[in-house]
């Protein structure tokens, strides 16, 4: 009987380790995700005319969109390409200053983001909204006077972590 | 049954301590990587072809020869090729003078403000009308609106030259530049 006793605290303990671990794991630090919205999407591009492509453009600017632990702060680190590539043929690809833009907010707004005119180039830190991130990036494409016709296409690259913060 | 007991301990506080680093891990520093595309599509180069050059034939001393852009023949022909539909924008860059080709003598050459048609329509100089482009255009200023046609976009231009009463003789030249660019229209 004082087995018994003794053996079921054991066990006792054992499920309240479980149950704690479960509270840590998924009640303070989920994974984030990060989905593809929309392809920074250029469209028809003249030879010799450079073509830009405003953040603010929906379904032309590029748009992603993280999950995660609601408030977590999290870096956002771009890496975008210099050119873009069509068999063989390259065509440059440029990106201002203020071509990224964020919004926290539940009802993200991409013609007025609540985080505008911060730099692809440089880590962005930022904290997760409710129910996520939205950043949207635009960009210029230079076509050379003789820049060969054809499809281009370059991959962006978006990698976000926890600072812990 | 004593060490029993404390081996379930530890494997539970064990169990606890690493369970709660892995969730301190996961949150510090998992991150996640995405991969969106930039994509974008170029174009046909425009290509321009001078088809057939303004070419004024036999000209008497002292008299004023006109070439009409309506001139099947005669009148400069300037074919223009790329993305049907596209705009462009068109300059002609025009000569004041043809010259003999040892330069040791010019004569005038002008051009009125109705001397130029665009054909986007693939007429003829004779045949083009305003349904097909834009007639009756200054070739200093033409059309701004102007596209690339279904086939081409042809420019026709017609011109005077003004010899004079002792223009020397021989063949007489000069250069009709055409200048197309896309506008991103």
């Amino acid at each position: 009987m004082v087995c018994c006793r003794k053996l079921s605290g054991e066990v006792f303990f054992i499920i309240w380790a479980a149950v704690t671990l479960c509270i840590i794991l998924f009640g303070s630090g989920s994974a984030q995700d990060i989905t593809v919205n929309n392809n920074l999407e250029f469209g028809p591009v003249f030879p010799g005319v450079p073509k830009s492509i405003s953040k603010y453009s929906a379904g032309e600017a590029a748009e992603f969109f993280i999950t995660g632990t609601p408030n977590a702060e999290i870096t956002i680190d771009f890496t975008l390409p210099t050119y873009m590539y069509s068999s063989g043929s390259t065509m440059a690809i440029q990106y201002s200053t203020t071509d990224c833009a964020m919004d926290s907010s539940a009802t993200p707004n991409q013609s007025s983001p609540g985080n505008d005119n911060l730099n692809p180039r440089q880590t962005l830190t930022y904290r997760l909204g409710s129910t996520g991130l939205t950043i949207w990036l635009g960009a210029t494409v230079v076509p050379g006077l003789m820049q060969k016709p054809g499809n281009y296409s370059a991959t962006i690259t978006l990698t976000v972590a926890y600072t812990g913060n | 049954m004593k060490t029993r007991k404390v081996n379930h301990r530890m494997l539970s506080v064990a169990l606890l301590t690493g369970m709660f680093l892995l969730s301190i891990f996961n949150f510090s520093f998992g991150q996640d990587v995405a991969r969106g595309q930039a994509q974008a599509t170029v174009l046909p180069l425009i290509v321009v072809t001078a088809t057939q050059v303004l070419d004024f034939g036999e000209v008497f001393q002292g008299v004023p020869k006109t070439i009409a852009r309506t001139n099947d023949d005669s009148a400069a022909i300037f074919t223009i090729t790329g993305e049907h539909g596209a705009g462009i924008n068109l300059q002609l860059i025009l000569p004041e003078y043809i010259n003999l080709a040892d330069d040791s003598d010019r004569m005038p050459i002008v051009f009125r403000a109705t001397d130029a048609a665009v054909d986007t329509n693939g007429a003829t100089p004779s045949t083009v009308v305003a349904a097909d482009g834009w007639v009756d255009q200054n070739p200093y200023i033409l059309p701004a609106g102007a596209t690339i046609g279904a086939t081409n976009t042809r420019i026709y231009l017609g011109g005077k030259v003004n010899p004079s009463s002792n223009q020397k003789a021989g063949a007489y030249t000069n250069d009709i530049v055409l200048m197309v660019a896309y506008n991103n229209q």
